[in-house]
């Protein structure tokens, strides 16, 4: 259909290159005045190199697009562009980072420390959301799109325990709460709330807005999921009103509070909530690969996740192990909703989309299905989101930006994620 | 056989509590309550009205809960369906009332709901106890319940239990066969388009201005959903990041007119152009790496993309250059023999951009092009074994939709004489695949009723524009579920989605725990 019946007519070697010669002297004289007078602001020698290597960056990029561009009957001129885009884009990226290290040193090393560690705690959040993008993708091959807002609606139900159990007050001399009189109580029964709040509305996902269209083409659960995941977020907007309501926490882990640790003859503050948020994060994702691995229930979900069908011949309920996979997908976005309102202070009911996008791309970066990868995944993407703004030099505003960079990057140039195969290319 | 009747009562009736009790924590019964007693109860002593309006919004939910309540299940006969119908009320009554005493008793008591359930103000929760005390109230709401759904599943037993399916059948089949003879015969089509056209044309003149502002919305949808239907609905390629283009289109027409960050100030025609192919350029860029993905991976990356872009567009960094969170401010309108266009005459400047989107969809869709996106549509693979060059056909189909985006943006931002990243969210991608998919994928008077359904009426019933949203979600949810084809289908779209249904009748029944393969 697409190719005609003449052959394909190619330039002659000569005319090629006769245009690309005159393309390359062309952008040289173009470009010769700017790339002198940059070289020349430079003040420092770190900055001349720096800024040597920035002109050769972009030049030699080009030079080598206008070679592709003009090359005759190339077939996949299409990727070799995109390969010297992403070669160029690579040497950006390692030079900005050389020339923060290096050049300017706007940051010492106990500020670094500050990143990674902060980045260290939203990866393990994230990573509690992107086991439950990687289970149901595994065994459904659909992104619950919902699965953010599953988390938001955990955020809330803590919220109001923690509300409740603050209003209820023992002492009312001291002003003693049952939250702080019994904090460890109050925490476990903020976590079960969420906990079972999740997974109730992820069962009732589930059965309501998937299970009916298992059958269909691939995109009608997705956009399905989309609608649920916007009724999920209006409901909570309705019910609960759309301003940001701050986390009551009790006193045992007031925001803020923490150990400090010297680095470079500054503190360097570990908040006990965030040592909280991440023993937290291991255990349950400790207690999840045990489940996998090592109980009847996870044999039935990996076998299901292989083979709908020989499963089902081998005597697995593939309708209940489905379900069960949302509801511990559930519960895990469930912890991490409460966790993030402890360790950030905030709920709203828009809180779920980004960290949702955050944890899907953290699935997708250790290679969705997989469930190690997903761990590893969200601690790097919680690390690189973390340091990058001021790695790269860029503003605080664009740390959503790197976030959502890595995943469109990670998706175009390496699918199936860090960790290797886990879905073969036809799935993706 | 009566034992399954009961249970068949209580599941309904569990979900039907639910429903009422969701309606009412949302207040969305509240608003339908009022709105009701408005426009149907006029009669009424306006004190009394609210309470009655409530009354006739249980009854009203209770008689369709009951009809449901008794289908179907075990014999056919009047015990049944009264048992059914009883039990299921009670069920859903009860589920009312308990809400409804929990805060009726919170609210005697003083407590302020509002704080955390937002809907629950005081004369909310006074039209929900119709007026009563919390106990008398919720006694009454059980009351009115079961009574209103056993009168729906007695009803429906006198109808005949089939009487439902058998009347949205026919509904159905009606549907279709006047848009078949619409489509069949090439003289009723014609007269069809020129009363349309004679219909618009005179439209305009008698509307007021706000109600041509919302007329312009739908055109400005209907543009997008064009745009979008030819890359979801004909290629079959999910875009969530359509906005971006939305925003190329809006931006480029705003920087290059407004006197504020650049001062170009150009003539808004040579804009226009310009911007639709700053649009197209910005989808087929984007197109190039993201293509080769498939299905739901294409759906988060446009995604992401989308929001890098607004993000950027609304950065600090970029303040400059794009206006940052304030956006652009003071865009002209454009000017036709020197005459700024008003309300009324821009609705016809989008009229004429509708249709040309129209006239070049129409003659894409039974081209060879399209055909050829249909093919990649319904397989990948197969399509390129048969020659199509699908890299070259999705990029075609990316560039034709983000054209038509960036001519919706276009209009836009000169419409409203602003653009700022707020206009740019997620949410429009997500308000345009809603257009696109209840009108019917793929079909172009399908994205045209989508976008007065979505976006006409709810402009027109400002009292539930709080609503709207939650309304797309569910829509989208529900349509997926019972009707993916679409309120208008393309013919060829329909004979896909039932396709299983199809086979399923014709050969064994389907095993509901088998079918993962469909997935891979």
């Amino acid at each position: 259909m697409e190719q005609s019946a003449a052959p394909r007519t190619s330039l002659p070697f000569s005319i090629a290159w006769l245009i690309r010669i005159v393309l390359w002297i062309g952008l040289t004289l173009i470009a010769i005045g700017p790339a002198i007078n940059f070289v020349r602001a430079a003040t420092t020698p770190a900055q001349l190199v720096v800024h040597l290597i920035t002109g050769l960056i972009i030049l030699g990029g080009v030079y080598a697009e206008i070679w592709i561009a003009t090359q005759p009957g190339l077939r996949n001129a299409y990727q070799l562009f995109q390969r010297v885009l992403f070669i160029q884009f690579i040497a950006f990226v390692i030079l900005r980072i050389f020339t923060v290290l290096a050049v300017e040193q706007a940051y010492g090393p106990e500020i670094w420390m500050r990143f990674a560690i902060s980045g260290l705690i939203i990866g393990s959040v994230y990573a509690l959301i992107a086991i439950g993008y990687t289970l149901v993708y595994g065994i459904l091959f659909m992104i619950n799109f919902a699965h953010g807002d599953v988390m938001m609606i955990g955020a809330f139900a803590g919220y109001f325990i923690f509300e409740g159990l603050g209003g209820w007050i023992l002492d009312p001399a001291a002003e003693l709460s049952f939250l702080n009189a019994y904090p460890i109580l109050s925490i476990i029964l903020a976590f079960a709330g969420g906990m079972l709040t999740s997974m109730m509305v992820g069962i009732a996902l589930e059965r309501i807005a998937y299970r009916p269209l298992r059958a269909a083409p691939r995109l009608v659960p997705l956009i399905s999921a989309i609608g649920a995941s916007i009724f999920l977020e209006e409901t909570a907007r309705l019910m609960f009103g759309s301003q940001t309501r701050p986390y009551q926490n009790p006193d045992l882990l007031t925001r803020g509070k923490g150990i400090d640790i010297v680095i470079n003859q500054a503190p360097v503050r570990i908040t006990y909530t965030g040592i909280f948020v991440l023993i937290l994060a291991m255990v349950l994702l400790a207690g999840l690969y045990f489940l996998v691995q090592r109980t009847k229930l996870g044999r039935a979900m990996r076998a299901v996740a292989q083979d709908k069908k020989t499963a089902a011949l081998m005597g697995v309920d593939v309708d209940q192990v489905i379900s069960r996979t949302f509801a511990i997908s559930g519960l895990l976005a469930g912890a991490a909703g409460v966790m993030w309102g402890i360790h950030n202070g905030q709920v709203d009911f828009f809180m779920g989309f980004v960290p949702g996008i955050k944890a899907f791309t953290s699935a997708v970066l250790g290679g969705i299905g997989n469930l190690p990868g997903a761990m590893v995944g969200a601690l790097l993407l919680g690390v690189t989101e973390s340091v990058g703004p001021a790695g790269l030099g860029l503003d605080f505003q664009l740390k959503d930006v790197i976030g959502f960079s890595i995943l469109v990057l990670m998706l175009i140039f390496r699918p199936t994620g860090l960790l290797g195969e886990a879905l073969s290319e036809e799935k993706v | 056989m009566t034992n399954t009747q009961i249970r068949h009562g209580l599941r309904t009736g569990l979900i039907a509590g639910f429903v009422l009790v969701f309606l009412a924590i949302t207040g969305f019964a509240f608003t339908l309550a009022t709105s009701l007693s408005n426009s149907l109860l006029g009669f009424l002593p306006s004190a009394e009205r609210g309470y009655q309006g409530m009354m006739l919004l249980l009854l009203i939910l209770g008689i369709w809960h009951g009809t449901r309540a008794a289908t179907r299940i075990g014999p056919d006969t009047w015990m049944g369906a009264v048992l059914s119908g009883l039990v299921a009320g009670l069920v859903s009554g009860l589920a009312l009332a308990i809400f409804a005493i929990l805060v009726g008793r919170q609210v005697e008591a003083g407590v302020n709901l509002r704080r955390y359930l937002v809907a629950l103000s005081p004369t909310a929760v006074d039209l929900l106890l119709l007026g009563r005390s919390a106990v008398s109230g919720a006694v009454m709401l059980l009351g009115i319940v079961t009574a209103a759904t056993v009168l729906g599943a007695v009803l429906n037993r006198a109808l005949g239990r089939e009487a439902l399916p058998r009347a949205r059948a026919a509904l159905g089949s009606g549907v279709s066969s006047v848009s078949a003879s619409m489509s069949d015969k090439p003289v009723v089509r014609y007269i069809t388009y020129f009363l349309v056209l004679a219909l618009l044309v005179w439209v305009p003149t008698v509307l007021n201005q706000s109600l041509n502002y919302t007329l312009g919305t739908v055109a400005i949808y209907v543009l997008l959903g064009l745009g979008l239907n030819i890359v979801v609905g004909l290629a079959g390629l999910l875009d969530l990041g359509y906005v971006a283009f939305f925003a190329v289109g809006a931006y480029t027409v705003a920087l290059l007119t407004a006197p504020d960050p650049h001062g170009v100030q150009a003539n808004f025609w040579i804009i226009l152009p310009l911007a639709v192919a700053f649009a197209a350029l910005a989808g087929v860029l984007l197109g190039v790496p993201v293509l080769r993905l498939r299905g739901d991976y294409l759906a988060i990356v446009t995604l992401g993309f989308g929001e890098i872009i607004r993000v950027l567009a609304g950065s600090d960094a970029l303040t400059g250059f794009t206006g940052g969170p304030m956006g652009v401010n003071s865009v002209p309108l454009p000017r036709f023999f020197g005459q700024p266009l008003g309300p009324q005459h821009f609705v016809y400047l989008l009229i004429v951009g509708v249709a040309l989107v129209i006239f070049v969809t129409a003659r894409l869709q039974n081209s060879r092009v399209g055909r050829a996106w249909i093919a990649m549509r319904e397989d990948e693979t197969v399509a390129q074994a048969m020659g199509i060059n699908t890299l070259r056909y999705k990029l075609l189909a990316f560039g034709i939709g983000a054209a038509f985006a960036g001519m919706g943006g276009a209009l836009f931002a000169a419409r409203n004489q602003f653009t700022n990243p707020q206009d740019h969210v997620l949410l429009v991608s997500i308000n345009v695949l809603a257009v696109v998919i209840v009108g019917g994928m793929g079909s172009i008077p399908g994205v045209i009723l989508g976008a007065f359904v979505l976006k006409g009426i709810p402009e027109l019933l400002r009292e539930f524009e709080n609503y709207r949203i939650i309304l797309f979600g569910g829509l989208l949810v529900l349509m997926m579920i019972l009707r993916p084809e679409g309120l208008i289908p393309s013919r060829r779209r329909k004979l896909e989605m039932h396709e299983s249904e199809e086979e399923a009748k014709e050969e064994i029944p389907p095993d509901p725990s088998v079918g993962g393969e469909v997935f891979a």
